[in-house]
């Protein structure tokens, strides 16, 4: 493999991963080849991971161009492996992408201990909590929580480590082109990473994306880790991708429980069930981090009394209340209820509810979003 | 050889006096119709014709002209046909010209001479000003509703004729039907559901809007359709208008009575919105805001009505009626309704809470779209159904019957009346502060909702219509209390979640 990416390989490592082929191809055409040195073989047509010409009718001058130019605009940086600048943290692995583009610095990933965080898009409140208070307090410690930086647990574990000033920053790691965000709010996530810590993605920029590159990237995600959270998945969601390459090498993997009644906890419960260990806040994660450090030799793992919560007493405020209004308060849980379940749980009418809901959450002891309603946490 | 008789035309749901005037000269046989008809008054010439000729009638082998007076009206419909028949007759002098004297004229020919309803009588007959009017047989209920002892029921051509000419009696008016006993869906069939019970019976005691969001299964339809039974009845003014605006429409079956209870419309989400705000080309059709004038338009899968036809109902909501303009006229059609909407919390139908099924935020998003903020703040009472547990569907209580929960309505509406409005839901937001006052409390309350940015200005009257509501439904007299404002804001919680773009 070649030594190194000097400023006039990028273009054409860039235009070797617009070709189309999967990540195992890319490395068999990088194999013993410089970018460029691969591309010539390819456009003349002797390269010999490209025996029956396929690529060679693509690997044409406008499409290096077009590669050369999208690079320019974007601003990424180029990994080839083998390279100097490519992440050591992912280099060894088996299956470490030939190339990679990068905005950001991908050093951060060096000498930390590192969490990939996923979870499903369509997620609940709870789990968007729970993925916020963890990011929060992971990076707090020290720790690079890597996601996929999509929407829902991704982008709550994200904005939870963004908002730490003085932590570790947060590494995404795309399935998509850099240049191709789906949303404003994707796209302003992606440029708080970038600036914060590194958003990696094995497509350059320019290139057309696929719904197989989600699944594929996961493992690039696993790779990176010393650890995989999943904070809420579905039966058969994505999120279990990044959990079979964990296994395939061998990473922990932890769940955080949720409702057995709640469809978007139903994959993280099942990976409980097949004996994943169970987390609730960071300070879990970092007590598994730290055994699995034991375990593999892994860096340091930072101590955990920086996310020790101060807890806060209900007792006086819950004294205040009426008898009825606590008897609402008994029927309320940390799950969301509609105000029909809650009248049915505590058995008064409409109006004492309500008037008791209304007493409730002026004293800070219930939460109501859209006709929802459930106890805060704590 | 000029014989001049009254008739009547539809414009919109209202009728308008047409003089028919016909006109028998010498010249070659012609029969020409003037004074802008339409298609179908103009084909009248044939029905006319066949019609005078089925019953053993001369037509006279003249020039025959017929104005339709005033002249620059548009005429539509075939219900001229009669008052053109006899018309010619009078004119040809087979009828002597005092009898058709302060006698008017409705109805439809057949080529056989029997008379057909035309849609409208009500509002036809009442826009005449004859001592006598003869009408097919089959609205004389109808007309009689309007005109009492002026009716005059005929069944065929023959039958007028001989009437007008003294050799037989007019036909009887048919008694009046009794109302229909048709069973209307009972609120016992409802288990469970507590909230949404509340929520419909304060819809129907203030007169307040309400939209209903659950995945399917959850009863919001069933609940929807038990809304009529619990309104109360109407008074005869309405039941008059109802009448009117129905039989414009073409829609009641003829030889029914006058109708008792709120009428009910359901049109289906790909309506479009001429036919549900009316209008046309010519006619200027009443359409479902005016059908359910009175009663209660529900509209099922909200989400899926097209955004154009949505807001299409913001004026008819403000104003109670709808003001159709096209470029040869126009017409106001009543539209005083109570709007019930009934949709799913996202595409999928089934996630009534963000992360219970594989709909994304995004997609939500999309989805409530749809629904402009101005249409959903028309809203005064919004509630999140779930399904109901299958305890309740099982177990043997059925629940509250209609009756009782309509005599509450029923009361809570007389006290509303107290205030000098038909219902708390038409009460006009300068008025609250004199005619519902708020204990401290109360105020308290809705201070702390406004500054923390939960409730508008638009929605902080909607919350004080529905709390005075709930306290007329309650017995409660003085000031509105923290009890009826808190209930009335739990009532409209889900509508912050439709508004907001987000969950987070």
């Amino acid at each position: 493999m070649s030594a190194s990416t000097s400023e006039s390989n990028a273009p054409h490592a860039a235009a070797l991963a617009s070709l189309g082929g999967s990540p195992a191809t890319l490395r068999r055409l990088l194999d013993g080849y410089a970018p460029r040195a691969a591309w010539q073989a390819i456009a003349a047509g002797r390269h010999p991971a490209d025996p029956d010409g396929r690529y060679r009718a693509k690997a044409a001058a406008p499409a290096l161009e077009a590669a050369r130019a999208a690079l320019a605009k974007v601003g990424a940086s180029v990994c080839v492996l083998g390279a100097d600048n490519y992440p050591p943290a992912l280099a060894s692995d088996p299956e470490a992408p030939a190339v990679l583009f990068c905005l950001g610095d991908p050093t951060v990933l060096e000498g930390r201990a590192r969490v990939c965080v996923v979870g499903t898009r369509a997620a609940s409140h709870y789990g968007l909590r729970v993925a916020t208070d963890i990011g929060r307090d992971l990076a707090a410690a020290g720790v690079v929580v890597v996601t996929g930086a999509a929407r829902g647990i991704d982008a709550a574990a994200l904005s939870g480590a963004l908002a730490v000033s003085t932590g570790a920053p947060p590494v995404g790691v795309v399935g998509a082109p850099l240049d191709t965000p789906t949303c404003a709010a994707q796209r302003e996530l992606w440029a708080n990473t970038a600036a914060s810590g590194a958003l990696l993605s094995e497509l350059p920029p320019g290139a057309r994306g696929a719904r197989w590159r989600f699944a594929v990237r996961n493992r690039v995600m696993a790779a990176l880790a010393h650890i995989v959270l999943v904070v809420e998945s579905h039966a058969h969601g994505g999120s279990l991708y990044t959990v079979a390459a964990a296994r395939r090498r061998g990473t922990a993997v932890l769940a955080v429980p949720g409702s057995v009644h709640s469809p978007a906890s139903a994959g993280s419960n099942q990976l409980l069930v097949e004996g994943a260990r169970a987390v609730r806040n960071a300070e879990d994660v970092l007590h598994a981090l730290a055994h699995a450090a034991r375990e593999r030799g892994y860096v340091e793992v930072p101590g955990s009394d920086s996310t020790a919560k101060a807890c806060t007493g209900r007792g006086p405020a819950l004294k205040a209340l009426a008898p009825w209004v606590r008897q609402v308060r008994m029927a309320l849980c940390h799950d969301p209820a509609t105000l029909d379940d809650i009248v049915r749980r505590s058995g008064h009418n409409v109006t004492d509810v309500a008037t008791a809901l209304e007493h409730l959450a002026d004293a800070g002891l219930a939460v109501e979003r859209g006709g929802w309603w459930w106890l805060p946490p704590g | 050889m000029l014989a001049l008789i009254e008739s009547a035309t539809l414009h919109g749901v209202d009728g308008r006096q047409v003089v028919v005037e016909v006109h028998v000269s010498q010249g070659l046989p012609a029969f020409t119709v003037v004074g802008l008809p339409d298609a179908a008054v103009r084909e009248a010439r044939d029905r006319v014709r066949a019609a005078l000729l089925s019953s053993d009638l001369p037509w006279p082998m003249r020039r025959v002209t017929v104005n339709l007076a005033p002249s620059g009206v548009r005429k539509t419909g075939a219900g001229l046909d009669l008052a053109m028949a006899v018309g010619v007759l009078a004119a040809a002098d087979v009828l002597a010209a005092p009898t058709t004297e302060g006698v008017a004229f409705l109805g439809e020919l057949g080529l056989d001479g029997s008379l057909r309803p035309v849609p409208g009588t009500a509002s036809l007959v009442a826009a005449l000003h004859a001592t006598q009017v003869v009408v097919p047989i089959e609205s004389a209920g109808e007309a009689t509703a309007v005109a009492g002892t002026r009716v005059r029921p005929a069944s065929s051509l023959a039958d007028v004729v001989g009437a007008l000419r003294g050799r037989r009696p007019w036909s009887d008016v048919p008694p009046r039907p009794t109302p229909s006993n048709a069973v209307m869906p009972d609120l016992c069939d409802v288990r469970g559901q507590t909230v949404g019970r509340r929520a419909l019976e304060v819809a129907a005691a203030g007169g307040h809007h309400l939209l209903l969001v659950g995945p399917p299964g959850s009863g919001k339809t069933m609940l929807a359709t038990r809304l009529p039974g619990i309104l109360p009845p109407l008074t005869e003014a309405e039941a008059l208008e109802v009448l009117r605006i129905h039989s414009a429409a073409g829609i009641t079956p003829p030889g029914e009575g006058i109708p008792t209870r709120p009428p009910w419309r359901a049109p289906h989400h790909r309506t479009t919105d001429v036919a549900l705000v009316g209008g046309g080309s010519a006619w200027l059709r009443p359409g479902e805001v005016s059908l359910a004038h009175a009663g209660v338009l529900f509209l099922d899968e909200f989400g899926e009505f097209a955004p154009a036809v949505l807001d299409a109902l913001r004026q008819p909501l403000e104003e109670q009626l709808i003001r159709i303009r096209r470029a040869r006229g126009g017409v106001d059609l009543p539209a005083r309704f109570v709007l019930v909407a009934a949709m799913n919390p996202c595409p999928c139908g089934d996630g009534s809470l963000p992360g219970s099924c594989r709909c994304t935020d995004a997609m939500r998003h999309r989805y409530l779209r749809r629904l402009s903020a101005p249409l959903l703040d028309r809203f005064d009472l919004a509630i999140a159904l779930g399904r109901p547990e299958v305890g309740d569907l099982l177990a043997g209580t059925p629940g509250e019957p209609s009756s009782v929960v309509a005599a509450r309505v029923a009361a809570a509406r007389i006290a509303a009346a107290s205030r000098g409005y038909r219902c708390n839901g038409e009460l006009p937001g300068q008025a609250l502060d004199e005619l519902c006052p708020l204990d401290p409390d109360a105020a308290a309350l809705l201070e702390r909702r406004l500054r923390a940015g939960t409730l508008s200005a638009r929605g902080l009257h909607r919350v004080r219509r529905v709390a005075q509501t709930i306290a007329d439904l309650d017995g409660v007299v003085g000031p509105v209390g923290e009890r009826q404002v808190a209930e009335a804001l739990q009532l409209r919680a889900v509508h912050s979640s439709l508004v907001s773009s987000t969950w987070r």
